[in-house]
């Protein structure tokens, strides 16, 4: 169970205004990334460190979150150094869909539409095991799409890279 | 029920007979891709798998792209870098500065990918190679890591969409246009999210090896998974002398499933744009006719190739881009441009005052080479449009085909080069 305050964003945020271009380069790393995270999203996270310092657990959004066609996973540990638990949207575009489940970070996807009764500081409660989102604020509750098995178990084992070096280490296929 | 082309390949990379939508699998992967300003990271990940030889050194496959030529000394650092942990795990296929191509024009041209397999690249227009009938799918560097290591990619089969293009292609309307319309038709709410685009027909049949590239490039950019032209005699002939590696025919079974399909003539499609901000957001050239702008590019993986160029020089033969405009043309790789040369292409470019500069990703990363400043309006032959894509977040950036680029930038007004006096 995971319980924290949501940030309600738009429809498409590309992932182009959550990582800005002149930090593509950078190295992937969890803490610098976050720094930076949601810098081109809005006008209040533009200073360093101030999506962070919102101190937000979740992120809800509606369509194609962090579409626009980029690869880059600093997106990714950008909003978990950021202290993002689980973003919950209508869809996601697809490559940081993957780069998110390669990361454990939970990408949630609901066929409510819960971010219309959603407001920004809302205090939600995210039930993985029974796939249950209660928004604490409003008194709503909604119901996640089922996580694939793999899926669930990249995140236990805290992310694709463990996930693998533990069936090298053991010399387990991958299949 | 039979299966898509997709799920073929996706079934015979996993050892299966048969695959369907939404079931997840471990591939086999023909080749993965990685390039210059994430391949370090890719390498360092790879090895804390407790991994120090790669699946194999001929199938992962290296390019400088993004950083070069090095316009500051935090890139030529980087490109040291690159170049050591390149060297350091004896890579057979290293496109360093002075061998280099965009890295998706690399991957096809130089035969890493083959129909009826799959390949992965470390940036998001890994889509490309499906124009050799591969599946080819953007990743990031953790993906890279894990192929890099055991030679396979997890992927969940994507439901199938199919595109039926009739219709006979009109003087100066290009792949990109079709691609731009698609843009349009389907715009980014999810339609195709996740998807597999499939593109047959006759007017695929009669498109060339370039087009195919331009067309399946932009799939990423309508957030499919990937996009695929099944090998015919236009895809042989072009990968007769590119690879030695046996591949088959493989297309769609007859009663393969679709989620969509969708018709298209492009008889009386127009010359197409998309207007600065979003993809989606496009309109026909005679919309657009007069607007001004000061900055013109053509290059990058998606309109970089030698068609291209002919095309560019077919329209500015004997004319002079216009004084309020400058024009930059980068070409996809060191053999199209030597290939230009060959053809004269760049001598009439030259006379009529376009600068060309050595192949690399350019200012369509917004990393260097011609990036855009502030209040600086472009008429680029790239693949993206959104905000800050070419440098500063004050420019503004219409997207639209090398044509459109070259007509326009004699007149020095978004012009219809289908009523440009050539």
């Amino acid at each position: 169970m995971i319980k924290g305050t949501c940030w309600v964003a738009d429809d498409y945020v590309m992932a182009y205004d959550i990582i800005t271009s002149e930090h593509w380069t950078s190295a992937i790393d969890p803490d610098e990334n976050s720094k930076i995270v949601m810098s081109g999203v809005k006008e209040e996270f533009k200073n360093e460190g101030a999506f962070k310092a919102k101190g937000f657990t979740f992120i809800v959004a509606n369509h194609n979150f962090a579409g626009g066609g980029k690869s880059i996973e600093h997106v990714i540990t950008g909003l978990m150094g950021a202290g993002i638990k689980a973003v919950f949207a209508t869809s996601f575009a697809r490559l940081q869909f993957r780069n998110a489940i390669n990361y454990g970070l939970p990408f949630i996807t609901s066929d409510d539409d819960m971010h219309l009764g959603c407001k920004t500081g809302d205090e939600l409660e995210y039930d993985a095991d029974q796939g249950i989102i209660r928004n604490i604020t409003q008194g709503t509750t909604f119901t996640s799409v089922p996580v694939a098995p793999f899926v669930s178990q990249v995140a236990a084992s805290g992310g694709l890279m463990n996930f693998v070096r533990e069936k090298i280490a053991k010399g387990e296929p991958i299949e | 029920m039979g299966m898509t082309i997709t799920e073929k390949i996706m079934a015979r990379s996993s050892g299966r007979e048969k695959v369907v939508p939404g079931e997840l699998v471990w591939t086999d992967i023909h080749s993965v891709m990685t390039m210059d300003f994430l391949g370090r990271q890719c390498f360092d990940k790879f090895r804390s798998l407790g991994k120090t030889e790669v699946f194999n050194k001929d199938k992962v496959i290296c390019v400088s792209d993004h950083l070069v030529p090095p316009p500051n000394q935090r890139f030529a650092n980087m490109l040291n870098e690159w170049r050591e942990v390149v060297k350091q795990h004896d890579i057979t296929n290293f496109y360093d500065l002075g061998r280099q191509g965009i890295a998706h024009q690399i991957m096809v041209e130089k035969g890493h990918v083959l129909p009826g397999t799959i390949s992965i690249g470390t940036d998001s227009h890994a889509n490309t190679y499906g124009a050799v009938g591969a599946v080819g799918n953007a990743i990031g560097v953790t993906d890279a890591a894990v192929a890099m290591a055991t030679g396979k990619a997890w992927f969940r089969i994507p439901k199938s969409v199919k595109f039926n293009i009739t219709g006979k292609w009109q003087p100066w309307v290009m792949a990109k246009d079709l691609s731009l319309h698609i843009m349009g038709m389907m715009h980014w709410n999810g339609h195709l999210l996740y998807k597999s685009l499939e593109f047959t027909g006759p007017a695929i049949s009669s498109l060339s090896m370039a087009g195919r590239m331009t067309l399946c490039n932009m799939t990423v950019d309508l957030g499919a998974k990937n996009g695929i032209v099944a090998p015919d005699v236009v895809t042989e002939r072009y990968l007769r002398n590119r690879t030695k590696d046996q591949w088959d025919f493989v297309t769609s079974d007859v009663d393969a499933e679709y989620d969509m399909v969708y018709d298209i003539d492009i008889s009386d499609l127009a010359p197409t744009i998309a207007m600065p901000g979003k993809l989606d957001d496009t309109v026909t050239v005679d919309k657009l006719i007069g607007t001004k702008f000061n900055k013109a590019f053509v290059g990058t993986c998606t309109n970089g190739r030698l068609e291209d160029i002919a095309t560019m020089a077919e329209i500015m033969k004997d004319k002079q881009v216009h004084r309020d405009v400058n024009m930059i043309l980068v070409p996809a790789s060191q053999t199209v441009y030597l290939e230009a040369l060959q053809a004269g292409h760049l001598e009439t470019l030259i006379k009529a005052g376009v600068a060309i500069d050595t192949p690399s990703c350019a200012s369509c990363a917004g990393l260097h080479t011609g990036v855009a400043g502030d209040g600086d309006i472009v008429l680029s032959a790239g693949n993206r449009n959104m905000t800050g894509r070419m440098g500063s977040r004050n420019a503004q950036v219409f997207l639209t085909s090398p044509s459109v680029v070259a007509a326009s930038s004699i007149t020095g007004e978004i012009t219809d080069p289908r009523t440009f006096d050539i």
